[in-house]
């Protein structure tokens, strides 16, 4: 469909698997209190999830889900990672552990994750070469900062990662040479008095490397007198410099509309951790709804490159 | 129990020759024989920048006629300084003086970092925190080839004293809680370093300001901490009351009444610490004690010994 056809439409520019939610909490083997969201990486033909499931108690952890199709998923039993109880992360992950977001970089999978302490929010990176063994490597972030996607190729030599410090609710790129030592950081898109996106930003998934660029699919909370709205949009950020935006979505490519969104632990949400770029120009971005399920947005690379530069004309 | 100079306040409105808000938060440097403070002053659009005072004796300054670092109007640092530069902070490392300060901008506030060699000409080095970070004091030496300092982000809103490591003072990692604020203690609500580090046999002294929230505000008041030698992440003592509370006029009245608030530290050869604070944000003020009676503070177990 053309940018302006979907606005008649009235309908957003990703489009709902018809066989929404994938996961809901009476998909899993376990008890929970609930399922929040999803980082997806393409695995040995595999699709996996990384989901951010709360236990009972309360505290954020991660499963993995298979599937071979991309639309039909199997939940793990066990947890793939829960907050630490070791070393110099347990201090930090007191609280658990939540919003996966995979990068492959060489053969090596980095999971960028969000840990929680009566400190604060900060984000972890860990790596696995299997998802079946995981190593944390270090705390990335001081906190209270959020929403960390590694780049999944160096720029400029460097290893480049996205994240959301509170302060501002902006998103931030920073660079390292280790992964360790970080610098360089400076603001890449803030919140717009005004708009859908108007009180806090930050990253959905890691950036998807496209030919105008990097694609970045990012989450914008509104504030209202009943809670927050939370929605997705896009942005092109530049190759070499991706502080630099080439453009932005002025309109919400996903915004709960749907039951499932509007109604659950926290309503009125679409948050998504990762998507995939198919073969076929495809983009596939799983999000949780409303905190409470695993749903599938689908849409073509190429509308939602369009509806990034329609936003600088005037219409 | 650090004893005020009878003629506080040390620098004042009155003693800058340009027009300005307030002269607050210096940190002092001993060239030689000279002592120079690097003095905080607040313009009066109420941004910051940075001015020099020169002394013989440490107590009696005069400020130079013009400022000395003006928050940066081109290159790479303009945008993050758009709104003022505050709370220099100066640690001598390989007979070069660094400078951490705070960068102000719509961004919110950062650590900077600069250096000079003969506070004639500054060098920007680099931003050096995300926004929400301030009160970085970098410490004097390196452990195992890398720099340390303390900063100051806020988790869950609470202010602690965190530390983070550098290879190269621009890229910034392994950092760790190090200090928290004591629920109903006179630090209860926010704490943050105040003056570089300062060596002793007993550890790393970290004097630094704390804060409780009353019903009419926040009273600043400055303690003492000691970090073990080897391992600056660990905290082997902490002071049970403050070194110095705002009691004189000065201190209380200004504006920002109720603050007494360090901004850097010498160590003379006879032991004495000159400690430098503002007071009320309005004036800069010199307070002595023995860097024994210092250390000592961080140790004591009880409040009132017979």
């Amino acid at each position: 469909m053309t940018y302006q056809a979907v606005l008649k439409a009235g309908r957003d520019v990703i489009h709902r698997y018809g066989g929404n939610p994938l996961i809901a909490i009476e998909d899993l083997a376990f008890r929970c209190s609930d399922i929040w969201n999803a980082g997806v990486v393409r695995f040995r033909g595999e699709y996996l999830l990384l989901l951010t499931v709360e236990t009972l108690e309360g505290l954020g952890s991660i499963f993995l889900a298979r599937g071979t199709d991309g639309y039909h998923f199997s939940v793990e039993s066990k947890p793939f990672m829960t907050g630490s109880h070791h070393g110099l992360f347990a201090q930090y992950e007191s609280f658990g552990i939540c919003d996966p977001r995979v990068s492959e970089i060489d053969g090596t999978y980095y999971i960028a994750y969000v840990a929680y302490s009566e400190n604060g929010k900060r984000i972890g990176l860990a790596r696995t070469d299997d998802f079946q063994s995981v190593e944390r490597m270090t705390f990335v972030s001081e906190p209270d900062t959020k929403s960390g996607a590694l780049f999944a190729s160096k720029i400029g030599g460097r290893y480049a990662m996205l994240q959301r410090p509170w302060a501002g609710g902006s998103i931030w790129v920073s660079y390292s040479d280790d992964l360790v030592y970080w610098g360089s950081s400076t603001v890449v898109i803030t919140p717009r008095s005004g708009y859908w996106d108007s009180t806090r930003v930050g990253a959905a998934g890691p950036p998807i490397e496209i030919a105008q660029g990097w694609l970045l699919i990012y989450y914008g909370e509104k504030d209202t007198t009943a809670g927050p709205l939370v929605r997705l949009g896009a942005a092109i950020l530049d190759r070499e410099d991706p502080s630099c935006v080439i453009a932005r979505s002025n309109i919400p490519i996903l915004a709960p509309r749907e039951k499932y969104e509007r109604i659950g632990d926290v309503a009125n949400v679409v948050f998504s951790c990762g998507a995939l770029l198919e073969s076929n120009g495809e983009v596939k971005i799983y999000y949780g709804a409303s905190d409470s399920c695993i749903c599938l947005g689908t849409g073509m690379l190429d509308d939602i490159i369009q509806v990034c530069n329609e936003s600088r004309k005037e219409y | 129990m650090l004893h005020r100079w009878e003629r506080n306040p040390i620098i004042s409105l009155e003693d800058v020759s340009y027009k300005c808000n307030t002269v607050f938060n210096g940190t002092p440097v001993k060239l030689g024989d000279e002592y120079l403070l690097l003095l905080r002053v607040e313009g009066q659009r109420g941004h910051s920048f940075f001015c020099l005072a020169r002394g013989k004796d440490g107590f009696h300054f005069q400020v130079d006629d013009r400022p000395c670092m003006l928050p940066a109007e081109e290159g790479r640092f303009k945008v993050w300084e758009e709104n003022g530069i505050e709370d220099p902070r100066l640690t001598e490392i390989d007979g070069r003086y660094y400078i951490m300060y705070t960068a102000v901008s719509r961004y919110g506030y950062r650590i900077a970092l600069a250096r000079t060699d003969d506070f004639e000409t500054f060098e920007r080095l680099a931003l050096v925190s995300g926004p929400g970070n301030k009160d970085g004091v970098l410490f004097p030496e390196k452990f195992n080839g890398i720099y340390a300092r303390l900063d100051r982000p806020l988790g869950n809103n609470v202010g602690s004293i965190w530390i983070s490591y550098s290879p190269d003072l621009v890229n910034w990692g392994h950092s760790e809680l190090v200090i928290c604020p004591r629920p109903r203690y006179w630090d209860s609500f926010r704490i943050g370093a105040s003056v570089p580090p300062i060596r002793t046999g007993r550890g790393w002294l970290e004097i630094y300001h704390g804060l409780k929230m009353t019903a009419t505000g926040p009273i600043y008041r400055i303690g003492t901490v000691m970090l073990d030698l080897h391992n600056p992440a660990k905290m082997i003592g902490r002071c049970l009351g403050p070194v110095l509370s705002p009691r004189e006029e000065y201190e209380r009245i200004g504006d920002i009444g109720n603050v007494v608030f360090a901004s850097g530290a010498l160590v003379e050869p006879d032991g004495e610490v000159k400690v430098y604070y503002g007071a009320a944000d309005t004036s800069i003020c010199v307070a002595t004690a023995h860097i024994d009676e210092l250390v000592e503070s961080c140790f004591l177990t009880h409040e009132f010994v017979e």
